[in-house]
């Protein structure tokens, strides 16, 4: 069970790298948008995966991190308890939420699910922009007019360098969650669930039980993921998470390629790299949203794997060669 | 013994089984019909994924009333006309499926797996996805996942279908040794009257949704209704 894969190898080697050289590498701004970057590589692992090994397709990642992200902040400015309690809290709270939320939904076949969390992300939109997120102020909203209190990063983080490298560590870990998922129970009732309900159920796997599992830990991801967005900046703007930012993450995530660890990573680059690196060159970062399009297009027609797909199977290519 | 009482089915207007009743009391039975004449729908009712009154009853043991992934847990196998398995698990972790839901320390669920991988050719390749195999060791897949759990009741869905004379002379070899590997009661639901005939002791026969003959096969095969409106010979009044 514990074997490592050939995939698996290789996002070990490029965490490693990663890990070393991204913070060597990059300036102030570039971290803060890798921080950002790794948040969302963590999120759009969870709907990936859900997507990729249950057909499952959930429109809400995004607001379902903001959920993490608002439970992190009233955390750290209600008590005084550890960054790592505050993010775990978060990962439960966003877990429970989610289930809720998608119970009704699980029970049915389809698209219902899709719809479901759509409605919800445009709901959580509306709660966000009315009540904002908590910065310190008093009450149960926790908001206070233009200053923020300080936030609490975790004690071996403290530094922006040392913070993106915490996040790649949390983003890996969310990976090694996810495969050993994939290689227990849970994983194999997944492939049956995918396969067919007929198939699930004549191998005595509770269908509902397992897509709930399944959509918990996507929740417990974002929420995971929301927390660490928040520990950032130590604030967060209700714009981070509307509706449509959940449907462009799941796009990408399609683009990226849903069954690869690699798929997650690009959705996640794609999704704020790409525009950071735009606005740099003095183009307009809205015309990434053509490109997405174009990607997501290619990905439909031609890349059922996306282009981690392509990727991987370039690589196998070569390293067969060699 | 597997006891049908009285099963019906309506689907709108349309009644798809018209209170069948049987008791299957020899180890591999069968159930044969023209098309749309209910064989399936049994099936499925018996797997607990239609909705149907009457009763199912195992030994006495009432299971018409389990959700049917409770079923599974039970003891009840079945396999697809089109073979239900998961492309992206190996042949050994389709098996495991059901024996993570099936009650068993871990030694004994890996040798009830061995088993079933040993009795159906396919242990040298139990690690293989099952993505690669060709539609008769898909179908083989199908049968190991039936021996596994400690079965008491297994039911094939047409298992020779798409196969060549030789690959369904082999499962019927096979099916006629579940009993034997496993104890349990054995539905073989197929259009192939040879195959039915060879390794089924006893055979119900439906039409309509209707039960029009049941007993022991050779007799049943025998039988002018069943002449009639299965073989697609005119029943003659004597």
């Amino acid at each position: 069970m514990l074997a490592i894969t050939r995939s698996g190898l290789a996002g070990t080697v490029f965490f490693l790298i990663a890990l070393l050289a991204l913070p060597a590498l990059a300036d102030g701004q570039w971290i803060k948008i890798f921080i950002s970057t790794g948040c969302f590589v963590i999120a759009a692992s969870g709907v990936a995966f859900m997507y990729s090994r249950l057909g499952m397709v959930s429109l809400g990642q995004v607001a379902l991190m903001g959920v993490g992200g608002w439970v992190t902040l009233r955390m750290n400015h209600a008590f005084n308890l550890p960054f790592e309690i505050n993010v775990a809290v978060a990962g439960a709270v966003t877990l429970v939420f989610g289930w809720l939320l998608a119970l009704p939904a699980l029970r049915m076949r389809g698209l219902y699910l899709a719809l479901i969390t759509l409605m919800a992300a445009g709901g959580l939109e509306v709660i966000f922009s009315t009540f904002r997120f908590p910065n310190g102020g008093p009450g149960f909203w926790g908001v206070m007019p233009s200053v923020a209190a300080p936030f609490r990063r975790p004690w071996i983080a403290q530094s922006d360098t040392a913070y993106l490298r915490y996040i790649m560590a949390a983003a890996f870990f969310g990976f090694v969650l996810i495969e050993l998922h994939r290689r227990m129970a849970p994983g194999r009732a997944w492939a049956m669930i995918r396969r067919s309900e007929a198939a699930a159920l004549a191998s005595g796997v509770n269908v509902v039980y397992y897509k709930a599992w399944a959509f918990g830990l996507s929740g417990f991801l974002a929420g995971v993921a929301g927390g660490l967005l928040a520990g950032g900046l130590g604030l967060l703007d209700a714009a981070t998470f509307r509706a449509s930012e959940s449907i462009m993450l799941f796009a990408l995530s399609v683009v990226g390629g849903a069954r690869f660890w690699l798929g997650a990573v690009i959705a996640g680059v794609l999704y704020r790299v790409m525009p950071a690196l735009f606005s740099n060159w003095g183009i307009n970062s809205d015309l990434t949203l053509v490109i997405f399009g174009a990607a997501l297009l290619h990905a439909i027609m031609t890349a059922p794997d996306g282009l981690s797909g392509q990727i991987l199977q370039a690589f196998g290519k070569v390293t067969r060669r060699a | 013994m597997i006891e049908l009482v009285d099963l019906t089915v309506t689907f709108g207007g349309v009644t798809a089984l018209d209170n069948v009743s049987a008791v299957f009391t020899k180890p591999v039975n069968g159930i044969i019909g023209p098309n749309g004449a209910g064989k399936t729908t049994t099936m499925n009712v018996i797997s607990g994924f239609l909705k149907c009154s009457g009763h199912i009853r195992y030994n006495d043991e009432e299971i018409g009333r389990l959700p049917a992934y409770k079923r599974t847990r039970w003891g009840l196998r079945r396999s697809f006309q089109r073979e239900q398995i998961a492309d992206d698990l190996s042949i050994l972790d389709n098996l495991k499926v059901i024996l993570d839901v099936t009650p068993g320390g871990r030694a004994q669920k890996a040798a009830d797996a061995e088993q079933a991988l040993e009795a159906t050719g396919l242990a040298p390749r139990a690690h293989t996805m099952a993505g690669e195999l060709n539609t008769f060791e898909r179908r083989l897949v199908d049968v190991a996942r039936c021996l596994v759990g400690k079965p008491k009741i297994v039911m094939f869905d047409e298992p020779g279908g798409g196969l060549s004379r030789e690959e369904a002379a082999r499962l019927g070899d096979l099916i006629l040794k579940v009993p034997e590997i496993t104890g349990a009661t054995t539905l073989v639901i197929d259009h192939d009257v040879d195959l039915i005939s060879r390794i089924c002791a006893e055979t119900l026969v439906l039409d309509f949704g209707k039960r029009i003959a049941f007993g022991e096969t050779a007799a049943v095969l025998g039988d002018p209704k069943v002449k009639a409106a299965y073989l697609g010979v005119e029943e003659v009044d004597s």
